[in-house]
């Protein structure tokens, strides 16, 4: 065989095995993900799946009761009470720290030294985890606390925050706007910064004042992240209960008033071990994150 | 070399996949998670099987898996608050072996974490034989615990070492069950007392509280000391109690009236008395008692300084018997003093039952042994260590306790011991599930003022009910 024949053989056989030895590296890089497959499966598959199943069950001997879980969860006023907990701190949560957290974003913007400094800032306490914020909280709204000394400056009568219904749903309000806010802000800041420079220096020739230019360039261009905010900030506000859990225990005392749906599941599913009626207070719940994602991007006219 | 690449890279892709499957079955395999399995010089314990083992000695042999719960240490540790260093659980270890020759114990250490669902686990797989089960009720409900009256019967086990009531306080219902039964040992011991502060009723001028004081007693000195400390010039506050906790003290107050609260075991058998004329009454007391209080009682806050030299609450009506660590501590050992819990007249009985038993697993493959370590338990080597040894975590549970001389030597020991002897039994079988929680609601709801003692408690009582007739 002469040499180029010989090198002609190679090349064909080069040729009929790359698709073959692609396929193999493929196969590789999928072998790589059965781990991750695995567990998703293990753990995320199966507690939805066995979780389903419980829910239509009562009892240490899971006897089958069909929906009787879902209509036992849904005639409660317990439930209902936590869902207006739930809502009540979410919304004054959102309707307090996306504006804030918009205008402290503009400003840091602004700013031409220091803004990693105040970006740090104000991210830091989303950065800490709820549970130790919750426990410098439990401090700060204490009768004799922080937050009362500055009321009592302002003129006003000292709160005992956590002891009244209104006042400790207030207290979880502030803890949760204090904690989101740096999250905010970081997020605006991202969307400032990617709005283009152009934009402004246009307007400016055209003789537009820097608050014109707030409100007719950064406003309009800021939506899409204020959005993603607010579906963002209610699908963690709905899941909310380690804030609440930790300023009112399990029952979300004082009365209930910090009572919010995940602690009912945590206090009928592990307070009292009533599995059946936990699982189908988490798929009620799982529905309503579902309708306020889809009414929330349906509203906000947002693509997801 | 050439030839050397072109194999390797033909054998590339199946290396890999052996590699990755390997590295998958390794995974998989792992150790006995969280099977704490060593003897006193810290080095793994070797399996020995039941029959070699049981042919050293003639008691039970074999291996024993004892499963506690706690902040429990195989070996010594150093305490990073107090700085006091306590023996391990493996002092236990080597006195069950040198007691029965043959046998080799391991522990199964968990905390306090969702124990009850870990407990559920490793009770239905078998894990160990010997468990330790403060959420009794409902393991044996299912069936997955060993009854312990044939145990009890065939060793003529006295029963009457324990302090009065521990044992009947376990008592609980298995599937076939007419009434409760002993399913558990006591080996630790809990309770709740009434606390007080001796120097604040010297700076009033109070006579101290009474061994078993009344409510109204509480009341009428808590009134007194409600205010500016005469001495001090503090605000000083009379009163304070748990206040998430506030229907367990509702309870109480009411078994001094002659209350109870209600009859039966299982939920189809039971019936609540949240509604009764001592409940409403007592309900009535405590938010008396609440003008005493501090402002943020009801989330317990304001009582911060209880125990310590800082002190401004005369009173605290639910206080738990690890105390006595607490002012040991701050050294405030000669300021603190314990009175009982409010008693039932007929019965003799006040205050909610709590502690920790030992109970033998249905699946146990060493019942006899697992027995033996029940009976351990209740041996003043045993009770002692947990006494010495363990003291932020428990209380002893057996009467011999009284004469030992470190519990002598407390004054507020006497007390709590007492307290334990005349708790309630068996336990409140409505905290199990949502009765406890639907009367705690009521209860703080009239501390809040927002429903009269009657509407809550009635509304506790149908909301309760109904609940009942769904299970």
């Amino acid at each position: 065989m002469s040499l180029v024949n010989a090198e002609r053989q190679r090349a064909l056989v080069r040729s009929e095995r790359q698709p073959a030895s692609r396929l193999e590296s493929r196969a590789v890089w999928y072998v790589f993900l059965i781990p991750s497959l695995l567990g998703i499966l293990l753990f995320t598959v199966y507690p939805l799946i066995e979780s389903l199943r419980l829910s239509f069950t009562k009892g240490v001997e899971e006897r089958y009761v069909g929906g009787a879980n879902y209509a036992e969860v849904l005639a409660s006023e317990t439930f209902w009470y936590a869902v207006y907990n739930t809502v009540y701190i979410t919304t004054f949560q959102l309707l307090i720290a996306i504006p804030i957290g918009f205008l402290i974003a503009c400003l840091i913007n602004g700013l031409r030294r220091g803004s990693n400094f105040f970006k740090v800032l104000f991210y830091i306490p989303n950065a800490t985890s709820m549970i130790a914020a919750a426990t410098v909280f439990l401090a700060i709204l204490h009768p004799d606390g922080p937050l009362n000394y500055i009321v009592q400056l302002l003129g006003f009568e000292k709160i005992v925050w956590l002891s009244q219904p209104v006042s400790a749903k207030w207290g979880a309000v502030v803890l949760s706007v204090w904690h989101w806010l740096g999250f905010v802000i970081i997020i605006n800041l991202a969307n400032l910064q990617a709005i283009p420079i152009e934009y402004y220096e246009a307007s400016s020739i055209d003789g537009a004042t820097r608050l014109q230019q707030w409100w007719w360039i950064t406003v309009p261009n800021m939506l899409g992240s204020l959005t993603l905010l607010l579906v963002l900030g209610w699908i963690g506000g709905l899941q909310r209960f380690a804030d609440a859990f930790m300023l009112g225990g399990l029952q979300g005392s004082p009365a209930r008033s910090l009572h919010t749906v995940v602690g009912f599941i945590f206090e009928r599913g592990f307070g009292g071990n009533e599995y059946g009626i936990a699982s189908a207070a988490s798929y009620i719940l799982f529905f309503f994150i579902l309708l306020f994602t889809y009414l929330n991007t349906k509203l906000l006219k947002m693509k997801i | 070399m050439f030839m050397f690449k072109k194999k390797f890279q033909a054998l590339r892709s199946p290396l890999m996949l052996l590699l990755l499957l390997s590295f998958l079955l390794s995974a998989c395999s792992g150790k006995e998670g969280g099977v704490s399995s060593s003897d006193s010089n810290g080095q793994a314990a070797t399996a020995a099987s039941g029959t070699a083992a049981g042919a050293a000695g003639e008691g039970p042999s074999g291996k024993l898996k004892v499963q506690m719960i706690g902040d429990f240490a195989t070996e010594q540790k150093t305490d990073a608050i107090t700085g006091i260093t306590s023996k391990g659980v493996n002092v236990l270890k080597e006195e069950f072996e040198r007691m029965y020759p043959g046998a080799e114990v391991e522990f199964v250490l968990m905390g306090w974490d969702n124990y009850n669902e870990k407990t559920q686990t490793m009770l239905q797989s078998g894990a160990a034989d010997v468990y330790q089960v403060p959420g009794l009720a409902t393991f044996v409900e299912q069936g997955l615990l060993e009854p312990l009256q044939p145990y009890i019967d065939k060793d003529s086990f006295d029963t009457s070492i324990y302090l009065n009531g521990q044992v009947d306080g376990w008592r609980a219902m298995g599937p076939e069950d007419q009434q409760p039964e002993i399913y558990s040992l006591p080996y630790i011991g809990d309770a709740r007392l009434i606390v007080y502060d001796k120097q604040l009723f010297d700076d009033w001028g109070v006579e101290y509280l009474s061994e078993k004081p009344s409510i109204e007693e509480v009341l009428e000195k808590a009134a007194k000391m409600t205010g500016k400390n005469p001495k001090t010039g503090e605000q000083n506050y009379g009163l304070t109690y748990n206040g998430t906790d506030a229907a367990d003290t509702v309870m109480n107050i009411s078994e001094s009236k002659g209350g109870q609260w209600g009859t039966g075991f299982l939920w189809k058998d039971m019936s609540l008395e949240f509604n009764s004329d001592t409940m409403i009454e007592a309900a009535e007391l405590l938010k008396e008692a609440n003008q005493y209080a501090p402002e943020g009682v009801l989330v317990n806050q304001g009582s911060e300084n209880f125990l310590t030299d800082k002190n401004n609450i005369a009173i605290h009506l639910r206080a738990a018997p690890g105390f006595i660590n607490i002012i040991e501590t701050f050294g405030t050992q000669d300021r603190y003093q314990a009175a009982l819990l409010f008693t039932n007249p007929e019965l003799g009985m006040g205050g909610m039952f709590a502690g920790s038993p030992f109970a033998i697993g249905q699946n146990s493959k060493n019942k006899d042994l697992a027995w033996e370590w029940l009976k351990f338990s209740s041996s003043e080597f045993f009770q002692k260590y947990m006494w010495e040894e363990q003291r932020s975590q428990s209380m002893p549970v057996i009467k011999a306790a009284a004469d030992w001389d470190s519990v002598k030597a407390l004054p507020q020991m006497d007390i709590i011991l007492k307290q334990m002897s005349q708790l309630w039994a068996p336990r409140y079988p409505y905290r199990s599930g949502q009765p406890r929680y639907i009367l705690s609601e009521n209860v703080q709801r009239i501390l809040l003022g927002e429903l009269t003692a009657k509407e809550a408690l009635q509304r506790a009582q149908s909301e309760s009910e109904s609940w009942l007739k769904s299970q």
